[in-house]
């Protein structure tokens, strides 16, 4: 349940600061950022975990693991639309190796899934692994919920896997978004919840529906891929590209979609600062994560 | 049940349930869906018509015709899945003798195939029997749409005749029947008049002259039909323009293969010679999935057996406009209501959706040269009630 996985929070961020210097996002009210710079980015996300505390601070043995790559269209992963297949593979095999229970990868995709898994390369990466790749059925896989502090959005009907994970990875792609701005790890929930459900946040203000699911969602790690950005066309693409070569990883999901897009300044016109991204702004706000960078600290590893 | 009988029911259960295709994997399903281009009617007079050899498949189409040539109407008598469910029900009607006053207009229709085929027009095209039955089998799929069952009712009559006039179907009607008894009196002219399995009406020559007469008459007219209505409607990828009406056999396979359930039988959009010919209706707010002609994805044009979708490649695909995508700005989100959503650019494989800001919110535009009408906008808006829809070019 979802009360397993905040337990389970609570616990890691206190066991952490207690014994190590991991950030807490309760206790300080300040947020660590964690970006690793480099090419191979299986190594990038070890270093990057490492700093964090490693894998055993989330991976613990029977857990039910759930992740949530944005894997949502039919693109090839030097498209730059999905998040790149390797970080899933080694996701997965880290969790196998600490002996969860269950791991799932739920993902309502855009492109029909038959089409989007293979072209994404997330199908070949969780081969020969017991982790499962799935667009969750209309009718069953989904609950709905309510979020008691959503403003405009108060239920969605959200993926089963996601609400009962012990750990919850959100694992998106830093890109472009037409509607958006930028697609990051908030926005990445949109393919958490059905189709009914989000149709709904288009007509009803996106932004705010993107922060009001983020007061609720809550996952235990975000890990933004931005070793490749779509920087126009998003979030399908193809558009063209930069290479920031960056893997971003943070408890505080605001703050790294914050980190995430003082990426796109000076690339996509409608960014200056991150509060130009309207859920930014208002997740900030609403107290989700903290927004402003001058009060992030940021570790940078070279890989 | 004699012998003979178990084979022919084991033929019609096997063909029918390759075409109905439940628990089949996809690969298996298409080459299922190749039946009907055993017809030589399909293969050879959709090839004539269409102006296009529907791939090489269409070789399918000469084993009857060899055949034929050698043993007359076997085929009809030993495996046709269509001839037997006639043959069967109409053993339920003692009432044999009704026939006689029936002429046999089986070689005539053949006559008239050919020649209407040749004028690109071929007429009743879709009363050949593998066609008929494909169509009823292609049409029970998940989920059921009662209007796709249209592709069925050709099957379902021919049974109702065959119960008031025992044995109509094969002796005096079917097409494909009288094209074999032709084919056979070309290599065999002694048996003139006497191949159809009647000796009382005059030979070869005089039908199929009637028939090709009457076809060639019926072609021009259809031809002079087909031209003004056909563009009322979204057709599937690769559909010849000009004649289609004429061409389609309604054999239901597009719309068997179509994995997104798009194609459906048209009920008028196209004319009064277009009814059940495959019409393109993209579903709005589908809860699973959205429903969208995939840009990789030519299912329909490669069991086509007529040729009235012709082959393409997926590079062919992507450079023709089934129809084209028009923005309603009243009931636009963006463009009425300053909502932040533009799905419709998200979904556009073509990226003919530009999005433009306006007012502080990016609006939708369509660019009408990369649009390729594919739905993924439809199919992804959320307004309501819809504000872009695919139009026919």
């Amino acid at each position: 349940m979802d009360m397993q996985r905040r337990d389970f929070l609570k616990v890691a961020a206190a066991s952490a600061a207690a014994a190590t210097a991991l950030p807490s996002v309760a206790e300080e009210k300040t947020s660590t950022v964690v970006v690793v710079h480099g090419k191979d980015l299986v190594k990038m996300l070890n270093l990057g975990i490492e700093k964090l505390g490693g894998w055993g601070q989330f991976f613990k043995k029977g857990m039910k693991v759930a992740i949530k790559p944005n894997v949502a269209w039919y693109s090839t992963p030097e498209q730059g639309a999905n998040t790149a297949p390797e970080l899933i593979r080694e996701c997965v095999l880290q969790a196998e190796k600490a002996g969860a229970a269950k791991i799932d990868i739920p993902e309502n995709p855009c492109s029909p899934e038959g089409k989007a898994f293979p072209q994404s390369g997330a199908l070949k990466a969780i081969e020969g692994t017991s982790a499962k790749l799935f667009r969750p059925d209309h009718k069953k896989g989904y609950r709905k919920t309510e979020i008691p502090k959503g403003k405009i959005c108060k239920s969605a009907e959200i993926t089963n896997e996601l609400l009962d994970a012990d750990c919850l990875i959100n694992m998106p792609v830093a890109k472009h978004h037409g509607g958006a701005t930028l697609s990051l790890s908030m926005k990445n929930w949109m393919g958490a919840i059905s189709n009914a459900s989000r149709r709904g946040w288009h007509r009803d203000g996106l932004h705010q529906c993107i922060a009001d699911f983020a007061t609720f969602l809550k996952p235990t790690l975000t890990i933004i891929d931005a070793s490749r950005t779509m920087l126009n066309r998003g979030p399908q693409g193809p558009g063209d590209l930069a290479y920031p070569n960056e893997l971003i990883l943070s408890l505080d999901p605001v703050a790294a979609d914050a980190y995430a897009a003082t990426l796109f300044v000076g690339k996509v016109k409608a960014v200056t600062t991150p509060f130009d991204v309207g859920y930014i702004k208002i997740a900030h706000e609403m107290g989700i994560g903290c927004g402003d960078l001058s009060k992030v600290k940021i570790e940078r590893i070279e890989c | 049940m004699t012998k003979k009988n178990l084979i022919r029911l084991a033929v019609f259960l096997t063909c029918g349930y390759l075409v109905l295709g439940w628990g089949l994997p996809e690969a298996a399903q298409k080459w299922a869906l190749a039946l009907p281009r055993l017809s030589p009617i399909l293969s050879f007079f959709g090839a004539i018509a269409s102006r296009r050899a529907a791939g090489w498949l269409i070789l399918l189409g000469i084993p009857l015709l060899v055949l034929a040539a050698f043993k007359n109407r076997w085929f009809c008598w030993h495996l046709c899945p269509m001839g037997f469910a006639a043959e069967m029900v109409s053993r339920l009607n003692p009432q044999k003798g009704w026939i006689r006053s029936v002429p046999v207009l089986n070689q005539m229709l053949a006559g008239a195939l050919l020649l209407s085929a040749v004028i690109g027009y071929p007429i009743f095209i879709w009363l050949d029997p593998l066609c008929i039955f494909n169509g009823f089998f292609a049409a029970w799929r998940e989920p059921l749409v009662w209007l796709n069952v249209g592709t069925a009712i050709a099957f379902g009559t021919i049974l109702l005749l065959s119960l008031i006039v025992p044995n109509i179907w094969c002796h005096r009607l079917c097409p494909l029947g009288g094209l074999q008894a032709l084919v056979h009196q070309l290599f065999h002219p002694a048996k003139r008049g006497a191949a159809a399995g009647e000796g009382r009406f005059p030979a070869l020559n005089r039908r199929l002259f009637l028939g090709a007469a009457a076809g060639g008459v019926a072609a021009v007219g259809g031809r002079q039909l087909t031209g003004k209505k056909s563009a009322d409607a979204i057709r599937p990828p690769g559909a010849v323009t000009a004649n289609f009406n004429g061409v389609c056999a309604r054999c239901g396979n597009c719309m068997r293969a179509c994995p997104y359930e798009l194609i459906q039988p048209d009920l008028g959009l196209t004319g009064i010679d277009g009814f059940f010919t495959p019409v393109v209706r993209y579903r709005h707010l589908a809860p699973q999935q959205e429903q969208y002609c995939f840009q990789d994805c030519k299912a329909c044009t490669e069991v086509c057996p007529t040729g009235a979708l012709r082959p393409i490649t997926v590079e062919q695909k992507h450079e023709i406009p089934m129809g084209r995508a028009v923005v309603y700005r009243d009931k636009c989100v963006a463009w009425a209501k300053k909502e932040y959503c533009v799905v419709c650019q998200e979904y556009c494989p073509y990226q003919a959706v530009i999005e433009k800001p306006q007012d502080g919110v990016m609006v939708p535009v369509i660019d009408a040269d990369k649009c390729r009408g594919c739905g993924a906008c439809e199919s992804a808006c959320p307004a309501d009630p819809i504000a872009i829809i695919v139009r026919p070019v």
